[in-house]
């Protein structure tokens, strides 16, 4: 048995993604390093990951949102950037996160949808418009009275 | 050093188990390197729907598309891991079903494990060591013929064997209970070294097998150091006159039990393990010692008696041998108890390891159990097939070990 | 600021959501994180020891298999310390921590048995989802006293 003695402690790592028109992951890192005070930014294929001290990393993060928060999104990460245990070069494939990662990117265009609708009503520019969500778990189920009405109706 | 065997790892819950370290250990000792097969998810999505087994874990789905890019050619490998939690049902049938489809699309050596978190290397490094051997050395496996004078070592749990070849035939055999692991080696080559009239200088390459095949290996300068695996499956079909085509070898150990599923003498699907001594060869020792008998009278007893009068179940030794002493004491007759004990570990071994490989005929049985005439015709029974047992088949790794060595004979 | 539990405990979307409405996404990185940051055995890649499938067995009996309890060690007290949680019901396609249909079947049942406030969800589709999609989760979370950020 091998002893384990960890590194960064302390520190946290969150991943940046950045599904914008007009904004580039490229760009997004500049942005990260000029606010920079000794975090660590590495630029990525979807974003950035800032890996720090808690208050630094969340300072760059309200930083970086703030150039277009309806279309940045942010998720703690376990592993600091480039950690061997989870790199692809490493691994021979990606690590099976990833893949969840992959399926939530689809539906980012649609939450994006989501936050510029609700930020303009904030703003007034529509009418505050209050809805059920259409997209909750399951049809409400058939009350068992109305099921036996519909059955004497076929019947009869 | 030649480059790492890259093994592809497909498996569900070895991370949460603790046990991945283990596996890549198991690996890395054998000079294999672990990897996982890069897919992205719409291939993950497709391939899962195209298998047409719905696995509702995710971790399953991507084990099956991994397997498919694997089967198609679309990333390299030069063998397949495949390892789920024991005890998940879903993930064995995920399981054995890759391990089938790998086996029958592609010529990738397969070995699938049901792991827990006590799984250690240890436990993994001979079905490694059988993957990587495979997958490196088909050469020296495609071997048919022994030439020159060579000995085979095969150092067993039980029991040490040692056989001297001479031209493709056997001339000298030993055979001791091990104790002392290089001590028993020592007796078993000089048994057979006696009887074949050489010296052990005029020796031209020795080969070892078995669980203390490292050490002997090192005390005796072997010339091959090989797993049981592969060596078994050579060694079966060479004696079986069984080298081109399928066949299944079944070897109930002392210790532990393999099954193989073989293709023109190289191992394609196998297992390796028991879930309890009360289905290997130990349960049968015991029984004879109970019975007051040799345990090569077990076999000639047994044929005499009817299992099915003596209710027995070997799952575990302990209750197994519980059974056996409420069968005579309630007075079952020696024949029939002997009968059960056979029917009862032929019964474990079907259950827990020959539902993991293909069963193909001629089933071969080797080993020291294989002249126990109750247990291959309890086995037969259930298999419902004619089983082979070659002669010498006791020395199964011990001629594996030495018709393999004369591939490294000089000039060979 | 509220401990929001989110299912898939992998979620980009639910981690973001949470956090920026104002309150701490728990998600299975937290416990991931922990681990890798706290000495002991070395176990790579996630330092979960065969230690861990014990741990989990506050959470399934011993006859469940390996790799649900070594997960549970890691999501189940992230469900104890939740004072409210967020479930997309149909994350079908989430991998490792949430690879495995028998622990997340298990993980939403010990979050319902909870009595917390729960908002359950299912991936938005279409824009007109994502509109109410995000409606929805903004006002759970107004609820629980968040702000936005």
């Amino acid at each position: 048995m091998t002893e384990y003695t960890p590194e960064h402690i302390g520190t946290v790592t969150k991943y940046v993604f950045v599904e914008s028109p007009t904004l580039t992951a490229g760009e997004l890192a500049l942005r990260a390093y000029e606010v920079s005070r000794g975090a660590m930014i590495k630029e990525t294929c979807f974003g950035l990951q800032v890996s720090g001290e808690p208050e630094e990393v969340e300072r760059i993060i309200a930083h970086v949102r703030s150039f277009d928060p309806c279309h940045i999104f942010v998720k703690d990460r376990a592993f600091p950037p480039g950690d061997p245990r989870r790199c692809r070069a490493n691994l021979g494939g990606a690590r099976p996160g990833f893949h969840g990662l992959e399926y939530e990117f689809r539906h980012l265009r649609n939450v994006s949808a989501g936050l510029e609708e609700l930020e303009r009503r904030e703003e007034g520019k529509l009418e505050e418009e209050e809805r059920e969500p259409v997209c909750i778990p399951e049809r409400p189920r058939l009350g068992i009275r109305r099921l036996i009405e519909l059955m004497e109706a076929e019947e009869s | 050093m030649t480059a790492p065997v890259r093994i592809a790892q497909l498996s569900c819950g070895s991370e949460y188990s603790g046990v991945q370290k283990e596996i890549n250990e198991a690996a890395a000792a054998v000079n294999a390197e672990i990897f996982f097969p890069d897919i992205s998810l719409a291939d993950i999505e497709r391939d899962s729907a195209l298998f047409g087994l719905e696995a509702r874990s995710a971790d399953l789905k991507l084990a099956i598309a991994r397997a498919k890019a694997l089967v198609e050619g679309r990333i390299d490998a030069d063998a397949v891991f495949i390892g789920t939690c024991f005890r998940c049902a879903e993930a064995a049938i995920v399981r054995n079903e890759l391990r089938r489809y790998i086996h029958e699309n592609s010529r990738l050596p397969v070995v699938s494990y049901s792991f827990t978190e006590r799984t250690t290397a240890g436990t993994l490094l001979t079905r490694m060591e059988a993957l990587t051997t495979i997958a490196r050395r088909r050469a020296l496996l495609a071997r048919e013929e022994q030439v020159g004078l060579t000995l085979g070592v095969d150092s067993g749990s039980s029991t040490t064997k040692s056989i001297v070849m001479r031209d493709n035939a056997i001339v000298g055999k030993g055979w001791v209970p091990t104790t002392d692991v290089l001590k028993s080696a020592d007796e078993a080559i000089a048994l057979a070294l006696g009887e074949a009239g050489v010296k052990r200088s005029e020796l031209e390459a020795i080969g070892v097998t078995g669980y203390g095949r490292f050490l002997i290996g090192e005390h005796v300068k072997a010339d091959l150091v090989q797993e049981e695996l592969t060596v078994n499956s050579k060694g079966a079909v060479f004696l079986a006159d069984r080298q081109h085509g399928p066949c299944t070898v079944i070897d109930i150990g002392g210790m532990d039990n393999k099954a193989i599923s073989v293709q023109d003498g190289i191992p394609g699907t196998f297992t390796m393990g028991g879930i309890c001594a009360g289905a290997s060869g130990r349960f049968l020792e015991m029984t004879a010692k109970r019975l007051g008998v040799d345990i090569t009278e077990l076999g000639p007893l047994a044929m005499q008696g009817m299992g099915a009068n003596v209710p027995m179940n070997s799952y575990c030794i302990v209750f197994g041998t519980q059974s056996l002493v409420n069968a005579l004491s309630s007075g079952c007759s020696p024949q029939d108890v002997a009968a059960a004990a056979c029917h009862s570990v032929a019964e474990q071994v079907f259950e827990q390891q020959l539902q993991e490989i293909d069963i193909k005929e001629p089933v071969i049985m080797v080993g020291g159990t294989s002249l126990i005439e109750g247990l291959v015709y309890a086995m037969g029974t259930l298999l419902q097939t004619e089983i082979l047992v070659p002669r010498y088949s006791q020395f199964i790794g011990a001629v594996g070990s030495s018709l393999l060595a004369s591939g490294f004979i000089k000039g060979e | 600021m509220a401990k929001v539990f989110i299912y898939p405990t992998t979620s980009l979307i639910l981690s973001d959501m949470v956090a920026r409405f104002g309150h701490e996404p728990l998600g299975s990185p937290l416990g991931i994180r922990e681990r890798i940051q706290t000495a002991g055995i070395d176990s790579p890649p996630l330092q979960i020891t065969p230690e861990e499938p014990k741990k989990g067995l506050r959470y399934a009996a011993v006859e469940v298999p390996s790799g649900v309890r070594g997960r549970m060690a890691v999501i189940g007290p992230l469900i104890e310390h939740a004072e409210a949680a967020i479930i997309i019901n149909d994350a079908d396609l989430a991998f490792g921590c949430m690879g495995c249909a028998r622990t997340n079947e298990l993980v939403k049942y010990l979050v319902r048995r909870r009595k917390i406030p729960i908002l359950e969800l299912m991936y938005p589709k279409t824009e007109e989802e994502g509109i109410a999609f995000v409606a929805a989760i903004r006002r759970f979370l107004q609820e629980l006293g968040g702000e936005k950020r």
